[in-house]
């Protein structure tokens, strides 16, 4: 296998779209792959149908989604190669991916990787989340964007997070069964917060445009509670209800849909697969990979941008995008360095620009400790191989202080999903344990493939891969 | 910190546990010290074989250690889940070690004979060559281009992540100590061992920490000449019981799934996989079990085997500090019966039989 492309970006939503527009305008050869259908990513999914889709589900979506249409249409006229519906299942340090798509496996090599895999929604591990009816909410939110699709069952949202504002006020404007709005953020973190709140607010509108979208929430019609916490989703077999304390109050909520969501975390599997070093990120309470300014990673041939690297959101993640293609145009000499400060001032400045914003998110939004390590020992973390926070806190107690023995131990993030569910919480579950940083405490070793390929698949790699 | 003990077993993985557990069956207080959560760890990434046909040619004292190693292997598995409630997996149904050509089982026909012929009678290992239609009554998964195979009813497998925790639980129930993130600076005489959280003293010590030991042997009077050898391995998702009985390179684990390896890389100590060598694991394991050809994987890695020159195990006191013994193999899983019944009684009274004499590392030596 001869080097087929200068560039690969992988995702294809704001900051992959970008990359690869920056890059093929550079002149370089470059394709974009994503799991879906078309391009968009999860924020802008199914960005390109939006049009024919009638104004009042452009109105329900808001007009930071329509943004995307004009981000995709760049891409589309940028001369990069998209190729949808194609996962990437294994990248290493020399620009080698292993792709898997409807027609098989197939492999190629890249001169400069670009990951922009964006983000995931954090696990939420509370007792009785791995019964069905439980989904997150990001997902119904997909659901609403790429098929028009709400569920019209009695359904319980709860969490916290700018999303919740956002994407419960959308199902709810779409018709959606909603019983009741839970927000899980304590009261004193307003508190917390308000000292980087005039920075924030100077940083941009979109702390304006979150506190619209809460009001518009709270101004629904459906009951929205705060404060809430300590929740509990019952059913035997499905779900058929939840339990939550609000204030000083326990109160039982019957539904059959729930759905969770306590912010978004970098997808970090294919930088850590590629061995790229990682840190703890306290205030994220999450990993991120080490990056440079411009998205460079601690392996030569590999960049992250957008969230992938750091949660920050669609504006910022188009400018990292842009960032991380000017350096990878740049180390293959296809820029000099005139050209790329030219290039890269405006999206620096605005990377400057929105960093009070973040922080002040982060602080207000940061996950409660039972998000982060389940207070109970019956709640399961690991789903695939069903391990209990107790199971993991008996390992912890034999003297295992880090992931990968406890894998070793308990088959904790063993499973298909390859830690992607579980990872965060036995970091966080162990370093608790032994009262450490989780920063000491480490991550699980991640080994591919990240989606799952066949034996025969896997006997069918060229010679020279 | 200083923390004394009677013996300081230094590693805790398959080899340092399993010496650990046979000395504190002797009545000795036994400190464990043992790296992080990221080390080597061939223990973590091995294939949890308990395998007898094959091993020691050219050694007869080592074909006869396996052999032991694996009649203790009942009893041990069986005290290890009464004191800890752990059962490991082990199961002696026999193994197959398959031929994808004429030529190959000829040379294995020869191999496990000359092996036979050196071996005293009480621990010879019959082994059958079995025609393609013998091998199929054992493993009816088997493809067309499977041309035989050869079996011994001594082989068998474990779960290698349960018997390692079987291992911890125990000791650690019994009173055993083991410090994790202690990785050894230095050790002097005394013993005085000097880690990364502090020193701890000890008569005797073992020195059971897999390629570790090669640098920590000369500290004490020994030599330990391992290297690290790469072995690549991929585990399916699971499927329904259907491989009842193990081959070397590929095996259904108690859980379902189905561990593939093998390769004998010279990577030095990088435990990364390469799509080349997870090729033609997937390539050979499509034409012994063509069913695996539609089989999902879950996970590949590589893992570093420990090895010495021959390829057999070491067992050693020093002579210019007694006190200081070395143990170590590629084969922790198989011989750990042997370790923990065999050796550590002897590690205990001080000095190892004659009989072991053959594993000193003195036969590398060129002179």
């Amino acid at each position: 296998m001869s080097t087929d492309v200068d560039i690969a970006v992988i995702g294809a939503g704001p900051a992959g779209m970008t990359a690869a527009s920056t890059a093929a305008e550079a002149g370089l050869s470059c394709v974009l792959l994503d799991e879906q259908a078309e391009p968009g990513g999860q924020i802008y999914r199914a960005i390109e149908r939006l049009a024919a889709r009638g104004e009042r589900f452009a109105e329900i979506l808001g007009e930071d989604y329509a943004r995307g249409a004009a981000i995709a249409q760049r891409f589309r006229q940028s001369g990069a190669v998209c190729q949808a519906g194609v996962q990437v299942f294994d990248l290493d340090a020399d620009g080698v991916l292993g792709l898997i798509a409807d027609e098989g496996a197939r492999w190629i090599r890249a001169r400069r990787v670009i990951v922009a895999a964006g983000a995931q929604e954090r696990p939420v591990p509370v007792p009785g989340w791995t019964l069905p009816g439980v989904m997150s909410l990001g997902s119904a939110q997909t659901l609403l964007k790429s098929a028009a699709m709400v569920s019209d069952v009695p359904t319980v949202i709860a969490g916290s997070g700018p999303l919740l504002y956002l994407a419960a006020t959308q199902l709810i404007e779409a018709g959606a069964r909603i019983e009741a709005v839970l927000d899980t953020m304590p009261r004193e973190r307003y508190l917390a917060a308000a000292a980087g709140l005039p920075r924030a607010l100077m940083a941009g509108g979109e702390l304006r445009k979150g506190l619209a979208w809460k009001r518009r929430l709270k101004n629904s019609g459906v009951r929205y509670l705060s404060n809430a916490d300590a929740i509990a989703i019952a059913g035997e077999g499905r779900v058929t209800g939840l339990r939550a304390r609000v204030g000083h109050r326990d109160m039982d909520f019957a539904c059959s849909l729930v759905l969770l969501h306590e912010g978004v975390v970098p997808n970090v599997q294919l930088a850590m697969v590629a061995g790229a070093r990682h840190d703890h990120d306290g205030l994220q309470a999450c990993w991120r990979p080490v990056l440079d300014p411009f998205g460079r990673t601690t392996v030569a041939n590999i960049l992250v941008a957008g969230d992938a690297g750091g949660i920050g959101g669609a504006e910022l993640a188009a400018a990292e995008g842009e960032l991380a293609a000017c350096a990878a145009a740049y180390d293959l000499g296809c820029i000099g360095e005139r050209e790329f400060e030219r290039r890269t001032r405006v999206p620096q400045a605005l990377v400057r620009r929105k960093k009070p914003l973040r922080r002040f998110l982060d602080t207000l939004f940061r996950p409660r400790d039972e998000v982060l390590v389940p207070p109970g020992d019956d709640t399961i973390v690991c789903r695939c191989e069903e391990v209990t926070a107790g199971e993991l806190r008996r390992i912890a107690a034999l003297g295992c202080t880090g992931p990968n023995q406890s894998k070793a131990f308990s088959r904790a993030g063993m499973g298909p999903c390859q830690g992607r569910m579980c990872a965060l919480t036995i970091s966080h579950l162990l370093a608790a344990a032994h009262d450490r940083d989780p920063a000491h405490t480490g991550h699980l070793r991640l080994r591919p493939p990240v989606k799952p390929v066949t034996v025969g698949q896997m006997a069918g790699a060229p010679d020279d891969a | 910190m200083r923390m004394t003990a009677d013996v300081i077993v230094i590693g805790g993985g398959l080899v340092g546990m399993a010496i650990a557990t046979g000395l504190q069956r002797e009545g000795a207080d036994v400190l464990v010290l043992d790296e992080g959560d990221v080390a080597h760890r061939a223990s973590r990434g091995n294939f949890g074989l308990v395998w007898v046909q094959g091993k020691g040619a050219g050694m007869p004292a080592y074909a006869g250690w396996t052999r032991r190693s694996a009649d203790l292997w009942p009893g041990f598995a069986d005290r290890l889940k009464q004191e800890t409630g752990i059962d490991v997996g082990y199961r002696k149904v026999g193994g197959i070690d398959i031929a994808l050509d004429e030529a190959d089982l000829d040379e294995r026909r020869g191999k496990l004979a000359a092996i036979a012929a050196a071996a005293p009678a009480e621990t010879r290992v019959d082994f059958e060559i079995l025609d393609r239609n013998g091998v199929r009554d054992i493993l009816p998964d088997v493809g067309p281009e499977v041309v035989g195979g050869s079996w011994t009813a001594h082989d068998g497998h474990v779960s290698p992540l349960l018997l390692l925790r079987a291992l911890v639980t125990g000791f650690r129930n019994d009173g055993g100590r083991i410090e994790t993130e202690a990785s050894v600076e230095r050790i002097a005489k005394g013993f005085s061992v000097m880690t990364a959280k502090g020193s701890f003293l000890a008569g005797r010590i073992v020195l059971a920490a897999g390629l570790g030991s090669a640098r920590l042997a000369p500290m004490v009077g020994l030599s330990v000449p391992v290297r690290p050898q790469r072995g690549q391995v991929m585990i399916t998702e699971r499927q329904a019981p259907r491989l009842h009985h193990p081959t070397n390179w590929v095996r259904q684990t108690v859980e379902g799934t189905i561990q593939i390896g093998d390769s004998h890389e010279e990577a030095g100590f990088d435990d990364g996989v390469t799509t080349p060598v997870l090729r033609d694991i997937a390539r050979r394991a499509v034409r012994a079990f063509p069913f695996l050809d539609g089989v999902r994987i879950l996970r590949c890695w590589g893992a570093l085997r420990v090895m010495s020159p021959d390829g057999c195990p070491i067992y050693r006191q020093s002579e210019t500090m007694p006190g200081a013994f070395a143990a170590t193999c590629h084969s922790g899983v198989t011989l750990a019966a042997a370790h923990a019944g065999l050796l550590a009684p002897m590690i205990a009274r001080g000095t190892l039989d004659p009989s072991m004499e053959p594993f000193s590392p003195t036969r590398f030596d060129t002179s």
